[in-house]
């Protein structure tokens, strides 16, 4: 298979790395430090990087203090205010935000993104989640999640109506005539009037038509709902697929899925998740991620895996022992189903299967990184890779310095930034204007 | 009793994108795409910034107006203008001193997500977020939240209240010395400086904890605009920062006393709350030019956008099919803010305004001042020595003229007498203020 495009690449953002242990070895205590994250996302830039990618909890993001005090999961900075904060020290990158549908409100979501891909000059990007940590629930006046239907559903309507919004005013329906007075042509923007059984908003947005006429919309749904969702939302797909094998399946269902949708399979983008500890030789990567995992206290390990699986007590359970039978729960299905599916293949303990959660993807020289890259892409599973970082800013510096000349000598990958989010992605901008208004809705 | 008045008077910029007044969008000078141009509102900021003004402050409305069409075609910054958190972390990356103060409304909002979000702006901004804490006013704004009308008045401030009392406590969620970030024995944080909330009140269930260690500020600014009984009331409990409409000085100082009364029976020191009454400003150095700006802007205000602002404020209501030369027609009083409509009419009754005579006094409101630098700084200086100032909220009818204008002519002015800083001292919003950093509700005392 020939690529026509060169590989995006989003980074996973976090000031202090991905790895949960990846704060004890770099960038310790820079989760907040608004200087750190303007120079890593100049340096993202610089590099060429595709885009930001701030994932998000409306909770601290773990139930049991032994473990989440001993990680960054507790105290992060919001996605939109970040992001707002990078688009100003920045003129290229995607800048992408996780908003749930579960928790906010569209009007809100619809607004702010328009809003940051103003500021931005047309680099905002929506991850589309829904809510399944259970302390998010009890934030926001609830005694459990939605259950898995409901949440979707609420999501699907969520998703029509944050675009109804965006698609309330046309690109050109501000003429901001000065000589007349006229500042909006009234033909222009038109109501939305969504009225659906968990959302209503009536619009009009209160805000210029955004550049990117839609920001970029980022979906990671894997369980066949999110899968069918994801198809019919999703620009670009974040998958975390755990072998070449597993993402050749989800890419086949992932195309079916769009098929059933009406898309083709070239109207979005996936991107697996690559957390790559690199060394410059085989053994001092191999150390790297010994080090980093020996840095993983043990009550760390034990909830790693409990609180991805959800509805269990790991408490004092004996870390090098199998893994037990788990129950069903409401949490997000795919991923406790590939965890336990794992599990039970490879007949690993719970510090085995932990250590694989915590944040170590593919381990090995630049080549050894970029060989894969280039095998998932041949494969026809990546459009380009979300990457997550295990510590900084070692791990950025070798990417950057290490595996992209690597990508770009083998023609996977050149800088490529359009003037827009949308551009660098090769993704088409919807256009409305007040002649299509007109003509709609005469 | 020491004397509490401050040695210096504040400055804070309501900064509109489109300029402050109504027409201003079209002032030759003004950018058209103003509302969304982030890089001409970067240019305005930091020269606000090098004057050394304590905050700027954006104003906010969730909703396009459901005014008569033919106003809202003719008006800018209803129509199009950027959120107020996402502009003022933009603007937080490109400054450092200047306060940035948003405002946010509790009617329309979850407190987790609002706390959540100025707690990270006063983050990213090392410690200068402000929350201008709104009620929302109009109909239009419930009916973008799925609401098919604005929560009844008494509600709304009930709500209020209790979305304060919860993002305070959130705020507390990690003491201030929580977080050790000690790699050699992987410990992030104390487990015994983190709270949990659980809250259940009549409006809002929240457990809590925050995701994000408390603010550099202990609490973000609160700024407060009460005007009726129930929004003093608010105001007199939790503002910091007070904006009035007051338009003469008997007023403003009534006002200033009143709201400084009710800080105290509710327990608070009378430093711990700032009068800020609104003033726009067109200045210049000789009188007859500042006159002449000021009708150059004036006659950008389309006549019927000039009366649209006055069926707004009176709650929406169409003044079309009444006589221009008759007296203003009393109508019901709507949900919207009760204080402004009964303002109106009291003027009105008061002067046996017409329609006409009513929207020419609206061109030229009485919190205009235009003059000379001195002539404005003379205007302060009495409001500011008479009590009835701690500060201004400075608006600009034009931009970027009357900000320059201002920062160029009125602040040297104000140096020269003594009355505002050379330059800051501090490097948050509450140093430069001068308010406390709140406690933690579980410091130890």
């Amino acid at each position: 298979m020939t690529r026509t495009r060169p590989l995006d690449f989003g980074v996973l953002f976090g000031p202090s790395g991905h790895h949960l242990a990846g704060w004890r070895r770099g960038n310790t205590g820079a989760e907040l430090d608004p200087g750190e994250a303007v120079r890593l996302a100049r340096q993202f830039e610089a590099a060429g990087l595709t885009a930001v990618f701030v994932a998000d909890v409306v909770s601290v993001w773990g139930e049991h203090l032994d473990s989440l005090s001993r990680t960054t999961r507790a105290s992060y900075f919001e996605p939109f205010t970040l992001l707002s904060a990078l688009a100003a020290a920045t003129e290229r990158i995607g800048l992408i935000a996780t908003a749930t549908t579960s928790y906010n409100e569209a009007f809100t979501i619809a607004r702010k993104l328009a809003s940051l891909d103003h500021i931005s000059g047309g680099r905002a990007g929506w991850n589309v989640v829904t809510s399944v940590v259970p302390l998010e629930a009890a934030n926001f006046g609830r005694d459990g999640h939605y259950g898995h239907t409901e949440r979707y559903a609420r999501a699907e309507e969520f998703v029509d109506a944050v675009r109804g919004l965006w698609n309330t005013v046309a690109d050109d329906a501000f003429p901001r005539d000065k000589e007349s007075g006229i500042y909006l042509d009234r033909r222009g923007r038109r109501p939305l009037d969504h009225r659906g059984a968990h959302v209503s908003t009536a619009g009009p947005l209160n805000i210029s038509r955004p550049p990117q006429g839609n920001p970029v919309i980022f979906q990671a749904g894997a369980s066949e709902t999110g899968r069918a969702f994801a198809a019919r939302h999703g620009e670009v797909i974040f998958a975390a697929p755990r072998d070449l094998a597993e993402a050749l399946a989800y890419r086949a269902g992932l195309d079916d899925a769009l098929a059933a949708a009406g898309r083709a399979p070239a109207d979005v983008r996936v991107w697996p998740l690559l957390a790559p500890v690199i060394g410059s030789t085989e053994a001092e990567a191999e150390r790297l991620r010994d080090e980093l995992n020996g840095l993983l206290h043990d009550d760390v390990l034990r909830r790693v895996v409990q609180d991805n699986v959800g509805d269990v007590d790991f408490t004092g359970f004996d870390l090098d022992a199998p893994l037990p039978e788990l129950p069903a729960s409401n949490r997000s299905r795919s991923r406790a189903a590939s965890i336990l599916s794992l599990a039970r293949e490879e007949g690993l303990t719970l510090r085995e299967l932990a250590v694989r959660w915590a944040g170590g993807g593919v381990v090995g020289t630049p080549e050894r990184v970029a060989d894969h890259i280039e095998r998932w892409a041949q494969a026809g599973v990546a459009d380009g890779f979300n990457l997550a970082f295990p510590s900084l800013p070692d791990g950025a510096d070798a990417f950057v310095d290490g595996v992209l000349p690597e990508l770009e000598r083998r023609g996977l990958w050149r800088p490529h930034y359009g003037g827009t989010l949308r551009e660098t992605l090769g993704l088409e901008r919807p256009g409305l204007t007040v002649a299509d208004l007109v003509r709609t809705n005469p | 009793m020491t004397a509490r008045r401050p040695r210096r008077l504040h400055l804070n910029a309501i900064y509109s994108a489109a300029g402050g007044a109504l027409g201003g969008w079209r002032h030759p000078d003004a950018p058209a795409r103003a509302g969304v141009d982030v890089g001409f509102v970067l240019r305005q900021v930091r020269r606000l910034e090098d004057a050394a003004f304590d905050a700027v402050f954006i104003a906010d409305l969730l909703a396009v107006p459901d005014s008569n069409p033919e106003v809202i075609e003719k008006v800018a910054t209803v129509n199009d203008s950027l959120e107020p958190l996402t502009l003022l972390a933009a603007i937080s990356a490109v400054t450092s001193r200047i306060g940035l103060i948003g405002t946010a409304s509790t009617t329309y909002s979850q407190p987790y997500t609002l706390a959540r979000a100025f707690a990270s702006l006063d983050h990213l901004s090392r410690g200068r977020a402000g929350w201008n804490v709104v009620t929302s006013l109009i109909d239009a704004e419930a009916r973008n939240y799925g609401a098919g009308s604005h929560l009844a008045h008494g509600d709304r401030y009930r709500r209020a209240e209790e979305f304060l009392g919860v993002a305070y406590g959130l705020w507390d969620s990690f003491d201030d010395d929580a977080f050790v970030w000690d790699a050699a024995s992987g410990r992030a944080f104390r487990e015994d400086g983190i709270h949990r909330l659980d809250h259940a009140g009549e409006f809002f269930r929240v457990a809590g904890p925050l995701n994000i260690a408390r603010p550099p500020q202990g609490r973000p600014v609160i700024a407060q605009a009460g005007a009726s009984e129930a929004g003093r009331a608010l105001a007199g409990r939790h503002g910091e920062l007070i904006f009035s409409g007051a338009s003469r000085l008997d007023d403003a100082l009534e006002y200033a006393n009143e709201l400084r009364d009710r800080a105290g029976r509710a327990g608070r020191s009378a430093d711990d709350i700032l009068l800020f009454p609104g003033v726009s400003v067109v200045v210049a150095p000789t009188r007859a030019e500042a006159e002449d700006r000021f009708a150059r802007i004036t006659a950008l205000l389309h006549p019927r956008v000039a009366l649209g602002d006055l069926e707004y404020w009176l709650g929406n209501v169409d003044l079309t099919g009444y006589d221009y030369d008759g007296p203003l027609p009393e109508f019901s009083r709507t949900n919207q803010s009760h204080s402004q409509q009964q303002r109106i009419y009291d003027t009105a009754r008061r002067e046996n305004l017409t329609i006409r005579q009513f929207v020419q006094r609206q061109l030229r409101a009485e919190n205009t001042v235009v003059g000379t630098p001195a002539e404005v700084a003379d205007h302060l200086q009495e409001w500011f020595e008479a009590g009835a100032a701690d500060g201004f909220n400075v608006s600009f009818p034009a931009l970027p003229g009357t900000l320059e204008a201002f920062v160029d002519l009125v602040v040297p002015e104000l140096r020269r007498r003594g009355l505002f800083r050379e330059a800051y001292h501090g490097t948050t919003l509450r140093e430069h203020l001068g308010l406390p950093r709140p406690p933690s509700a579980h410091a130890t005392r």
